[in-house]
């Protein structure tokens, strides 16, 4: 029942076109908690506050069925970059 | 006090009434929020005022022109309205600070209270309607709601950040002080 991690991920990727998205289902399978890590060049020049928002907008149409949302991070491709790279699971050449 | 700024709404009285019945009503607050962050008792009964005398009848009023549903919506408003202007940091919770009921919530309170400011809090939890128009106040879907100063800071993730960052304590620095002599006077 609600909502999957892959109507999370769908979301926010309409809707913010991130380059790095980590969605994870922290409820324990029955979908209403999740965490998210989002980095999108849309973030770019607004407050952390604006892109909280906008990662709410964008799960607007599915809050009513998610019980908890924390956004671990929100930054932009240029602040992404001097962190040790999150993405390392990939693997990359 | 809900009961104080419906009233004053249904008879259209004047806004300096209003305004002299908030403050008021401000100092006693205070001191009730006050004992949520020295972790005294009856924290329960702080935020009942603002339950049970929504409705409650008003003596001066006749029957006919008491408080509708619709007008204490209106007050809800006015509530938090009046709470951020009047109180440097408020925080919407679920539960109270000495006792939360979500792990946001108590992650929230706990980093506002590192630096000894005076805290304010309601738990939406208890009121439905409270909830909804804080919500709609600050067109922010989750709780808990910090405010500071006047204005929504954001929920626990954006709080938590904000003190790792150093921010936090540029933004409540001031408000420390201002604090301690409120107390005190």
């Amino acid at each position: 029942m609600g909502v999957t991690k892959e109507d999370v991920e769908a979301a926010i990727t309409s809707a913010l076109s991130p380059s790095h998205l980590v969605v994870t289902d922290t409820s324990g399978g029955c979908g209403a908690s999740y965490e998210i890590e989002v980095v999108s060049e849309k973030f770019e020049g607004k407050r952390l506050l604006e892109r909280h928002r906008m990662v709410n907008t964008a799960l607007a149409p599915h809050m009513a069925e998610i019980h908890a949302v924390s956004i671990k991070k929100a930054l932009t491709p240029a602040q992404a970059q001097p962190e040790p790279e999150p993405a390392a699971d990939k693997p990359q050449a | 006090m809900a009961r104080l700024v419906s009233t004053a709404l249904v008879r259209g009285l004047m806004r300096s009434s209003r305004a002299s019945s908030a403050a008021a009503m401000s100092r006693p607050a205070i001191q009730k929020f006050m004992n949520y962050s020295s972790g005294l008792g009856g924290a329960p009964n702080a935020n009942g005022d603002l339950t049970t005398t929504r409705v409650a009848a008003d003596p001066d009023t006749h029957q006919d022109f008491q408080p509708t549903s619709k007008s204490s919506e209106m007050s809800f408003d006015d509530i938090v309205a009046q709470d951020i202007k009047e109180h440097p940091v408020v925080i919407y919770m679920k539960g109270y600070p000495d006792a939360p009921r979500c792990g946001f919530s108590a992650l929230a309170v706990k980093v506002l209270q590192q630096y000894g400011v005076p805290i304010s809090a309601r738990d939406i939890l208890s009121d439905l309607k409270l909830k909804e128009t804080v919500k709609a106040y600050s067109h922010w879907p989750t709780f808990p709601q910090i405010f500071i100063k006047g204005e929504f800071v954001g929920g626990s993730d954006i709080i938590l950040s904000m003190h790792q960052k150093g921010e936090l304590k540029e933004l409540l620095g001031d408000i420390a002080q201002k604090g301690e002599q409120n107390g005190s006077s």
